[in-house]
């Protein structure tokens, strides 16, 4: 059985579908009919003013919204053959969906724990294992030459860019096979920032990557395949490149110009 | 030119004026600020003022005994030999025994209130624990002698003394026989009292940790366990310790309702089961017979050490405090 559908044009695997997903926060509707796939290993920029339900889209992929009461979803997220949105085991869905958000949130434990602690809580490994584990996590959040002396010291001593990286290397150890980016660079500084875009871009070669940005350079910069959103409406999904240069509706043309957003 | 000189005429006045406004506001400025650091000093003068009457008052005792005051057992109005440790020693255990089985259940209470508690139970369950607050001391203490004391002997306590009987050192500690009030039965009356303040605190810290943070835990795949003690706990374990340190404050000092199900019997027994008293259930019982000096005066003493072992519990908790949060900023 083919699970996953390969996209006859691209030659991309589709590793999340989403098909006709209304979201509501309790009458009101947030998200009216959206359908786009998530491509197995690319970046998929989702763009477009607040409040457009970019966000709020994110967080349906992984049922983040359950915390709440009054929020609910209709419609189909098709996740490796599965619909997320019938699923059970939210905890196995989230450490299958990794997701960074918008402040940096380290845990209130040491740098070293902040890693472990999820390695541990889905794999018993003997500490040598784990060691290494939190290692090469930071090694791919570029973090390790940086905290490798101070692995016992807080998570929370870190600048607000290190936090971030933490955060990221934190959702890596766990080996998910996405990772949902809820704009994680707006509280950082430029070169934090890009330290983060470099590391979306190494990324992307393992895992899928959905990034909600404000930034369309970054957008660019980052991703191969944007959406953008308006007011709680898909109005256009394609080629990053072909979307910031040549887009086919109006009003993505209008905001990525900066002519309203 | 003239127009020059009349704008600046013209700022002159209303500068005028404004000071003039200012100046008034000045002085009701100076009332409100005489007002509140007087209303701030006079808590200063109650603390100091009840110290020193406490210290003069219980001075005839600590002169007659000196510091064996504080180290013998002897209660005997008869012979007017006092000593301060039985009640000293039932204050700290009954409390330490309510702390032990309040906080776990309180913190149970809260984590449930605030994480997994469906929204529609939320408000309920939180107005009956703010109705347990409300309920007064002496409703547990009738309501313990009548009904929970008989009830401890009949069903709890025979059963410790069974259970344990075999096994070293515990069998001290739960040996009978059943009187049903006793140093066990306070504490958990106790327990019960203390438990919704804790409670409470509990539940409004909870609430405070950044709903990011839970959010980022939840998205690692925890479960509602793992995020409650990894985050919600840690995150706010100085209004927990808060909460804690009031809840024990109110139970060192709980008077009413230990009276009535303490025992009242001045001595220090090795099981939890046999009666014992407190400092404030001594003071509450006596204070009316207390006949000569020497016997009031030490009521007083009690008083005076109530008064200490408080405050160096409120020491302690603060210096627990500024540790963790060294700990916690290094």
């Amino acid at each position: 059985m083919n699970l996953m559908s390969k996209d006859v044009d691209t030659g991309l695997t589709e590793k999340i579908t989403v098909s006709n997903l209304k979201f509501f926060y309790g009458s009101t509707l947030a998200l009216k009919n959206i359908s786009l796939p998530l491509y197995e290993r690319q970046v998929t920029a989702f763009i477009g003013p607040s409040g457009c339900g970019k966000s709020t889209l994110l967080r349906v992929l992984n049922r983040m919204y359950d915390l709440y009461p009054n929020q609910r979803a209709e419609g189909q997220v098709m996740f490796d053959g599965e619909n997320v949105l019938d699923m059970k085991d939210l905890n196995l869905l989230r450490s299958r969906i990794g997701m960074v958000f918008q402040k940096p949130t380290p845990f209130p434990m040491t740098i070293y724990e902040n890693i472990a602690f999820g390695i541990r809580l889905y794999e018993r490994l003997p500490k040598s294992e784990v060691d290494g584990r939190v290692e090469s996590a930071l090694e791919k959040a570029a973090l390790w030459k940086e905290v490798k002396d101070k692995l016992h010291s807080s998570g929370l001593s870190l600048s607000g860019g290190q936090q971030q990286r933490l955060c990221i290397a934190r959702t890596v150890a766990i080996r998910p096979e996405v990772i949902l980016f809820d704009e994680p660079c707006s509280a950082l500084d430029p070169i934090s920032t890009a330290k983060v875009e470099e590391l979306i871009d190494e990324l992307k070669n393992e895992f899928t990557i959905a990034i909600v940005t404000h930034n369309m350079q970054q957008a660019a910069r980052v991703s191969q395949r944007t959406a953008f959103m308006y007011l709680g409406e898909l109005v256009e999904f394609g080629v990053t490149q072909k979307l910031f240069t040549n887009p086919s509706d109006k009003r993505t043309q209008d905001y990525i110009t900066g002519r309203f957003g | 030119m003239a127009f020059l000189a009349d704008a600046n005429s013209q700022a002159t006045a209303a500068a005028a004026a404004r000071r003039k406004v200012l100046e008034g506001l000045r002085i009701t400025d100076q009332l409100f600020r005489g007002l509140t650091m007087s209303s701030a000093y006079f808590v200063l003068i109650l603390l100091g003022a009840i110290f020193a009457s406490l210290v003069i008052g219980g001075y005839l005792a600590f002169a007659t005994f000196g510091f064996s005051f504080l180290t013998t057992e002897v209660w005997n109005p008869v012979t007017e030999q006092f000593g301060a440790l039985a009640p000293i020693y039932g204050t700290i255990v009954t409390s330490f025994i309510a702390m032990l089985v309040a906080v776990p259940i309180s913190i149970g209470i809260a984590v449930f209130l605030t994480e997994l508690c469906p929204m529609a139970l939320r408000r309920p369950i939180g107005i009956a624990i703010e109705l347990l607050a409300g309920v007064p001391s002496i409703i547990y203490g009738i309501w313990g002698l009548f009904f929970f004391a008989p009830v401890i002997q009949r069903y709890v306590q025979p059963e410790l003394i069974e259970a344990f009987k075999n096994v070293p050192v515990l069998n001290q500690l739960f040996a009978g026989p059943p009187y049903g009030i006793g140093i066990l039965t306070s504490a958990l009356i106790l327990a019960m009292m203390v438990l919704p303040f804790i409670t409470a605190v509990c539940r409004d810290v909870f609430e405070t940790v950044p709903p990011v943070l839970k959010e980022a835990a939840y998205g690692m795949g925890w479960t509602t366990r793992e995020v409650v003690r990894n985050v919600v706990i840690p995150y706010t374990r100085v209004g927990i310790i808060g909460g804690v340190m009031l809840g024990l404050g109110r139970a060192l000092g709980e008077t009413m309702a230990v009276t009535f199900v303490i025992g009242n019997a001045h001595r220090i027994s090795g099981s939890i089961l046999a009666p014992g008293t407190t400092i404030s259930a001594t003071i509450a019982n006596e204070f009316t017979e207390a006949v000569g000096d020497v016997y009031t005066s030490s009521l007083i003493a009690l008083g005076l050490i109530l008064f200490f072992i408080t405050f160096i519990v409120l020491a302690l908790a603060r210096l627990m405090l500024m540790r963790i949060e060294k700990k916690a900023g290094a």
